[in-house]
């Protein structure tokens, strides 16, 4: 392990980080478990939209619906389920259903707040009636308690949190289009690169990016928001300069890790390769970077989340006419992060280094 | 908790952020390698680590947080998914009852 320990910095672990951490995974939490409905819909779109594989009138009708009701309502529901659950996860559905009614934007960061409130206010009442139920009443209490705190937050969702989360959303939005208009998306990996590696990674792709991209998607049927996080590229790009310069004792494992985070799309096993020599990041963020710069040239986009973010969930979602530019992407990013690597790693000087010691 | 004997382990939790990626991936290498002992293996996202848990498996990077979500269970943390010595020491105490030592706190 010697040669490993050479590289590895001092543990400096903060409960603040800790905290954002664990704040982040409640926001993916609520996400990650319905990808698969994100996916179903992102096929849909891809396949009968207009401009889609095989247009079709009939069941484009899917596309509106699903974006706009049952994935936020899903997103409400697991929310709910994570703070009371079954009963907060029906809770949170009703209450989602007041904030998506009405609105013309896909409400999913209300939904992430609506579904775990409503849960906690259930929580809140069930607490105060657990010991006071008489025997024999405990379905007719449990049922109508619920049904009552589902109305109030649906009708304080359709009054209050629809339109706070409108004004949200909208500016959340007008942020995006000012970095892409701008052509500021690119520096997004200066964030989005380390936080990742400290194992913020879903929660800034289904956290934040994916609800965005969402959005963005709903209208034009594809969104580069989708691959700011998930690109493989970068990550394949370090382990290659690890696996031809790394140190000598880590190389055997390497080709494993290169295969299950660019097929598998597990980019938490490249992770460490960067946090046992952080200068690895700047690999990552310059990777990252090209990528998107090459996204933005070419106008690339995915119709949904790839989750995991396997080279294979992008060629599944990409759409139609867009592969050239999703490839290039991945290609110019594993290559720059390659590049940059290698030097980070003096070309395999240092692991030579190690070996004279 | 800071320690626990291999002998005394039930529950051994594999721990990632999701509990969908690379704690599935590992859990699964580990279930294998684990099969003639009595020990479970489970894998769970980091904010929903079961109160039965033993022993639990995350990345050193999450470590701080599983155990402030699993106060009751030994937190191992591990730096690689593939071939950690960590890993392969808590594999080995739980084949031969060897202690099992944790990573975090205490």
């Amino acid at each position: 392990m010697a040669v490993v320990e050479l590289y590895a910095p001092p543990a400096g672990d903060s409960g603040f980080k800790a905290r954002v951490q664990r704040f982040g995974g409640y926001l993916a939490g609520m996400v990650m478990p319905n990808i698969a409905a994100f996916i179903a819909w992102g096929l849909i779109t891809a396949l009968f939209i207009p401009h889609g594989w095989l247009p079709n009138e009939r069941l484009a009708v899917l596309v509106d619906p699903t974006v706009h009701i049952l994935l936020p309502i899903l997103i409400g529901y697991t929310g709910g389920r994570m703070v009371h659950e079954q009963r907060g996860a029906v809770v949170g559905a009703v209450a989602t259903i007041g904030i998506v009614i009405g609105s013309e934007a896909p409400m999913f960061f209300g939904a992430m707040i609506a579904g775990p409130l409503a849960a906690y206010l259930l929580k809140l009442v069930d607490r105060v009636t657990v010991d006071r139920i008489r025997p024999g009443f405990e379905m007719l209490i449990d049922n109508f308690t619920a049904g009552v705190v589902g109305a109030v937050t649906a009708v304080l969702g359709v009054l209050a949190i629809g339109p706070v989360m409108r004004t949200f959303t909208a500016a959340a939005g007008h942020g995006v289009s000012f970095l892409v208009t701008h052509h500021l998306l690119p520096a997004a990996s200066l964030v989005i690169e380390p936080a990742k590696v400290l194992f913020l990674n879903n929660a800034i792709n289904h956290g934040v990016l994916g609800p965005l991209g969402v959005a963005e998607s709903a209208e034009t049927g594809k969104s580069i928001l989708y691959m700011l996080e998930s690109n493989p590229g970068p990550g394949f790009g370090i382990l290659l300069a690890y696996l031809l310069f790394g140190p000598r004792a880590l190389r055997p494992s390497v080709p494993a890790a290169m295969a299950i985070q660019f097929l598998g799309g597990i980019h938490e096993i490249y992770f460490p390769y960067v946090l046992m020599k952080p200068s690895m990041v700047l690999a990552a963020i310059s990777g990252g970077a090209a990528g998107i710069v090459t996204f933005m040239i070419t106008g690339a986009g995915l119709v949904a989340t790839p989750s995991p973010g396997s080279i294979f969930a992008y060629l599944a979602e990409t759409p139609r006419g867009g592969y050239f530019g999703v490839l290039a992407g991945v290609v110019v990013a594993a290559g720059v992060s390659f590049v940059v690597g290698s030097l980070l790693l003096g070309f395999g000087r240092l692991a030579r280094d190690e070996e004279g010691l | 908790m800071t320690g626990i004997s291999g002998a005394d382990v039930r529950k051994l939790v594999v721990a990632c952020d999701a509990g969908m990626g690379s704690s599935v991936m590992l859990a699964g290498q580990l279930r294998r390698e684990l099969r003639t002992t009595p020990v479970t293996v489970e894998h769970h996202p980091l904010n929903a680590i079961p109160a039965d848990a033993d022993v639990v498996l995350c990345q050193q990077g999450l470590a701080d947080r599983a155990s402030r979500a699993a106060p009751g269970a030994v937190v191992v943390g591990f730096r690689l998914f593939l071939g950690d010595p960590a890993v392969s020491a808590v594999v080995a105490a739980l084949k031969q009852g060897g202690p099992v030592t944790g990573t975090v706190g205490g």
